[in-house]
């Protein structure tokens, strides 16, 4: 991890914002997961999802504006399932909308991001959900083969560093960035 | 530590050694050692050689820049628990 890291930020991606974006696609993809993986299995979800169109108005708020970011007709199951506390949803669903927003990373690439963690951490719901996004917000099959290329090659690496126990030599090559936290100012 | 010896670069073979050059222009680098990495997928250039040749072609800049593909592979690092 710190090898590539180190690599990224010396290829140009060297200030922190990206990267605290990267980790929060990764975490929140991760999030959403392990709910849709397990629980919102098609056609026999083990918790009742909350259909459209009922009687609270902060979900069909919430169920709105996900089929706008999504551009989709329907809301998928994983946000139904959690809508069981529409309180709970309203923050998640912040949260997911503020990760994949377009930032100092843009949201075809952090879908190509979430599509890399998903496959990684081997979930069905999604590795299909993000290759769909991916292909929505315009990669074509080149680009996604790049992907899956580098989620593969790098899943060998580590297991060869791990099974050596290789220990990290490249994490203090990358630049430093000495920037305060947003909206913060420099340490004195 | 290792479970291996990892060879200095000058134990390995001159022909080797001119390939660890490669490494520093694909880092933008300039390694006194090559990385760890490096220097254990030379141990055998007839694995290491189309492993990183699949891996330069993988990571090359194509619909993505190199250095979002750079992410891409922390990101998986990452959630293999790889500190490497």
């Amino acid at each position: 991890m710190k090898a590539h890291s180190a690599a990224g930020k010396l290829q140009g991606i060297n200030k922190d914002g990206p990267w605290y974006e990267a980790a929060y696609v990764v975490g929140i993809t991760n999030a959403l997961n392990v709910v849709a993986d397990s629980l919102a299995i098609a056609g026999a979800p083990l918790i009742a999802p909350v259909e459209e169109g009922n009687a609270d108005s902060r979900i069909d708020a919430l169920y709105s504006e996900i089929r706008c970011f999504y551009d989709r007709p329907d809301v998928p199951a994983v946000f139904r399932i959690l809508a069981q506390d529409a309180g709970y949803l309203a923050d998640f669903w912040a949260a997911v909308r503020r990760a994949f927003t377009d930032n100092q990373l843009s949201r075809r690439f952090k879908e190509a991001l979430a599509f890399a963690a998903s496959l990684t951490t081997r979930s069905g719901f999604g590795t299909s959900f993000h290759l769909a996004e991916m292909r929505r917000l315009g990669v074509g099959e080149s680009g996604i083969q790049e992907v899956l290329g580098v989620t593969q090659m790098f899943s060998s690496y580590t297991k060869i560093a791990d099974m050596l126990q290789l220990e990290p030599d490249m994490g203090d090559i990358a630049p430093v960035d000495s920037s305060p936290a947003p909206g913060g100012s420099s340490k004195a | 530590m290792p479970t291996v010896r990892i060879r200095d670069a000058s134990e390995y073979p001159e022909a080797t050694q001119k390939l660890f050059e490669l490494a520093k222009s694909w880092f933008n680098y300039d390694f006194k050692q090559p990385p760890a990495m490096s220097r254990v997928m030379a141990w055998d250039p007839e694995f290491g050689a189309p492993h990183g040749r699949a891996m330069k072609r993988a990571a090359a800049a194509g619909e993505f820049t190199r250095a979002e593909k750079e992410m891409i592979a922390a990101a998986v690092s990452g959630i293999n628990a790889c500190e490497y």
